[in-house]
């Protein structure tokens, strides 16, 4: 694939996406009310209309067909009216809906990961045709519809003998092409639309029969017997078109048929099959007519309007970026800023009196602060298209599991990290499949007998608070088990001290221990016994800590703390020795000072310290990390009482430096191989003066000295 | 560090005539303990000296550590404790040739960097398996009777 397709490829996926996006959410917000608004309908027509023009450029046409039958579907609606639908009839569309963005994303995924797409899709495109045919048939058309059924097969009949079928034999279009689709290529009805929708972008005039292509599968018989006939008004008009069908797929054979001459020495022969026609059906040339007369005519102008409507629907002021080139600028602004520091305190500068230079130097620190500022700010986006999602999670679990739940959403619009953001929309996915299965009661008595609204409620929540941004699902269902949870964890033999001593927090925290699930039986939607294991593991990666809270019987929360950057983080920059290291402040209880007197033993010799009313273990990173020259007595050095997730620990160093924010480098990935992250080693920032520190991680570091020992 | 690079442009100006050839392929040389290596300048990105090496805790002796070379963090492998060799203290001539192997970029530490060779591949042999070390396969035996060893940089970095 070249480059320029390339990029057409990735503004495809990226628009479509997000059509399917804004989609889903229309269709949740519209089904609250379990009603389509004229402008839903409208913006869906629209957004299908360019899912299937896009989609037929790249010739995905899956993805073409379905978009073009919803279309269709929609259009049907919008002429007359989502009034004409009953509540029965509704619920269905939104069902079918609902089915149709899911498999267009399936197919899109497909796309995206370079698989063929599905070639049948007829069962899907029936569905979408059956409820079209549905809706249509309820309604006082119904009639008509079944004459323009019956029309076609009559003219076909009648025009068969003729050298041009009845519908098509006007004075006015006396050229004909006579088109044959390739034998069983399948849906020959919508290639021969297919075909139109190519002529009719040449702006040429001409009519087509079977007409009612469009709507109508049955007409697929047709075209494989007859042939598929087009009626242009010139010869140069036949001339071009032939090259359009040269150009199309699927095409056996045409031929070119110029019924001018004929028409004047036999002018008799059509007439009588034009009346053999109708004949048998005395109001099929006006049902025939009329229907397709009207998407014929309303297609043109529709198609024209759309393309100004859908520039509108797309945000102006909005450009979308390759996410490596954000991470390019990034990177350099990082860059930029510590140069600049390396600049403005080099040691040639020392002891002189620069007026001048410091004026500019602090204009310039003031500059690449606000760079830096902006340029994360380019990264921040909101949680809200991840939150949406979840909405189409309960929905979709609400009509399975057969429970009613609400799920209510705050603080959507806050912003963190794009890596960030994709990264939580698994876990979340888990999260809340996890409270829709096993925290709301499986009986609405059950609530009513507890004193609870009967609805159900989830709460999905976002909020910042300073350097993280913490989110928590909510529900208000019958809350953890301790004890059964307990038991079930004793069974599967994940306990690793007596059960008595388990706290309740232990007791939640073992929920979340790769293999366990409470539930008793595989549901489709959680239960593997995977889940909040994967759930976990996601978080931490992420830098984030998750955390379970529940009442028995009033209903359980999750929350999840996560650094609303991985970019830059504020860092205790300390020494041992030579080394500098970076602790995240955030992991920072306190730093103190102690004597060789305050160290107590443990029973296996270890040092201890009290701290609080409770004993924590001593840490020497200079013993740990084998540094030389370090300072070996307390007294002569800092303790910093640290802690993150359940690892709490005072870490001997030599001294603190001071408190900076860092931007934050990932280490080499040849490195990975040496496991050192379990050293405790998770990242590494550059100083002002050039040299290298690296940033421990809290929690791995007390995880090392437990393997060291 | 200016020095080094003057004497490889300088071989690169000598050489440059003859080396239409497809099978001529450029190496640079280095020593370590009294072993010469080539290593394709394919893989060559620059030669640096008197940096200062950040060590890393808790890894094999011959991570020396990392380097920030311009804003980017380069790992840096000692060749001399690669191969299991005494470490010899670095100096101010001791360099780091930085090469960029696939996807990767890393730094090594060698005792001092020789010279660019034009050299046929055809003349290229691989070295006796019994006579084979780690990282090394294949070899050369130049006119003036000295042998060059071809560094197999996937094998630097790779793990096992």
């Amino acid at each position: 694939m070249d480059n320029s397709m390339e990029g057409l490829l990735d503004t495809y996926l990226f628009e479509t996406n997000s059509l399917l996006d804004s989609l889903d959410e229309l269709l949740i917000n519209a089904e609250k009310t379990a009603d389509f608004s004229e402008d839903d309908v409208n913006e869906i027509f629209r957004s299908m209309h360019t899912i299937k023009g896009s989609s037929a450029m790249l010739e995905f046409n899956s993805l073409m067909e379905i978009a073009h039958h919803i279309e269709d579907l929609f259009f049907y609606i919008r002429e007359n009216g989502i009034d004409s639908l009953n509540s029965e009839h509704k619920k269905d569309l939104f069902n079918l809906m609902f089915k149709s963005t899911d498999k267009l994303r399936e197919e899109i995924q497909k796309v995206e990961n370079n698989e063929p797409l599905e070639d049948n899709i007829d069962s899907f495109v029936t569905e979408i045709n059956n409820l079209l045919n549905k809706i249509s048939n309820k309604t006082a058309d119904g009639a008509a519809q079944t004459t323009a059924n019956t029309a076609p097969a009559a003219g076909s009949q009648a025009g068969a003998s003729a050298a041009a079928p009845a519908p098509l034999s006007r004075a006015d279009m006396p050229y004909l092409l006579h088109v044959y689709f390739e034998d069983g290529c399948g849906m020959e009805h919508l290639r021969a639309f297919m075909l139109i929708n190519s002529l009719q972008e040449t702006d040429m005039e001409f009519a087509y029969y079977p007409e009612d292509i469009d709507t109508n599968p049955d007409t697929d018989e047709t075209i494989i017997d007859n042939g598929f006939y087009i009626a242009f008004k010139t010869e140069a008009d036949l001339e071009n078109a032939a090259k359009v069908v040269d150009g199309s797929q699927h095409i056996r054979s045409y031929e070119m048929v110029d019924n001018s001459a004929s028409e004047g020495a036999n002018e008799e022969p059509p007439a009588p099959a034009v009346q053999a026609a109708s004949a048998p059906a005395p109001d099929a040339p006006a049902a025939s007519q009329a229907p397709a007369a009207k998407p014929a005519a309303s297609q043109a102008p529709a198609a024209k309007k759309k393309a100004p409507a859908s520039h509108g629907a797309v945000k102006q002021d909005l450009i979308s970026v390759n996410l490596s080139k954000l991470d390019a600028l990034v990177a350099i602004v990082g860059e930029i800023v510590t140069t600049e520091s390396m600049v403005t305190s080099s040691p040639d500068l020392q002891g002189l009196r620069l007026d001048n230079f410091t004026k500019s130097a602090r204009q310039l620190r003031k500059l690449t602060d606000d760079l830096q500022d902006i340029s994360m700010s380019l990264r921040m986006v909101s949680v809200s298209g991840v939150f949406q999602k979840m909405n189409r999670i309960v929905r979709d679990m609400k009509q399975a599991l057969n429970k009613d739940v609400r799920l209510t959403i705050i603080g959507e619009n806050t912003e963190v990290d794009k890596t960030i953001v994709d990264n939580i929309s698994d876990p979340l996915m888990h999260m809340v499949r996890n409270a829709m299965d096993h925290g709301i009661e499986e009986n609405v008595q059950d609530r009513i007998d507890a004193g609870k609204n009967p609805q159900g409620e989830i709460i999905l929540s976002a909020t910042h608070t300073g350097s993280e941004v913490i989110i928590s699902v909510t529900d208000d269902g019958r809350g953890m088990d301790t004890q059964a949870i307990l038991a079930k964890a004793e069974r599967n033999g994940i306990l690793v001290k007596p059960p008595e001593d388990y706290s309740k927090k232990e007791i939640l925290a073992l929920l979340m221990t790769p293999g366990f699930s409470t539930n008793t039986e595989v549901t489709e939607y959680s239960g593997r016994g995977v889940g909040l294991d994967v759930v976990k593991k996601n978080v931490e990666s992420i830098g984030g800590v998750i955390n379970i809270t529940s009442e028995f019987g009033k209903g359980s929360c999750m929350t999840l703390r996560i650094p609303l950057t991985l970019a830059i983080a504020d860092g205790m920059e300390i020494s041992v020795g030579d080394s500098i290291f970076t602790i995240p402040i955030s992991d920072i209880r306190s730093s103190f000072k102690a004597s060789e007197a305050d160290i107590v033993y443990d029973p296996s010799g270890h040092e201890i310290i009290r701290r609080m009313d409770e004993f924590y273990p001593v840490i020497r990173l200079h013993e740990l990390y084998g540094i030389q020259d370090a300072c070996t007595t307390i007294d002569d050095g800092i303790l910093m009482w640290l802690e993150s997730g359940d690892k709490s620990y005072c870490l001997f160093v030599d001294k603190l430096i001071g408190e900076q924010q860092v931007v934050v480098k990932p280490l080499p990935p040849y490195l990975q191989y040496f496991n050192i992250k379990e050293a405790g080693i998770s990242s590494c920032t550059i100083l002002g003066n050039g040299n290298i520190s690296i940033i421990l991680d809290v929690a791995s570091v007390y995880n090392a000295a437990q393997n060291m020992l | 560090m200016s020095q080094t690079i003057t004497d490889i442009e300088r071989v690169d100006e000598f050489s440059g005539e003859d080396s239409s050839s497809g099978s001529i392929e450029r190496f640079l040389t280095f020593t370590s303990d009294n072993i010469t290596f080539g290593v394709s300048t394919n893989n060559v990105i620059e030669i640096i000296t008197s940096y200062k090496i950040r060590p890393l805790p808790m890894v094999p002796d011959y991570i020396r550590g990392i380097i920030n070379l311009r804003g980017q963090v380069v790992p840096v492998i000692d060749i001399r404790l690669r191969m299991g060799r005494p470490l010899l203290e670095y100096t101010d001539s001791t360099c780091i040739i930085i090469l960029s192997i696939g996807e990767t970029s890393v730094g090594i530490t060698v005792d001092f960097v020789a010279q660019v060779l034009d050299i046929d591949r055809e003349d290229i042999c691989p070295i006796p398996v019994s006579n084979r070390q780690e990282l090394s396969s294949s070899m050369i035996h130049l006119k003036d009777g000295s042998v060059v060893l071809f560094l197999d940089c996937e094998q630097l970095i790779r793990q096992y």
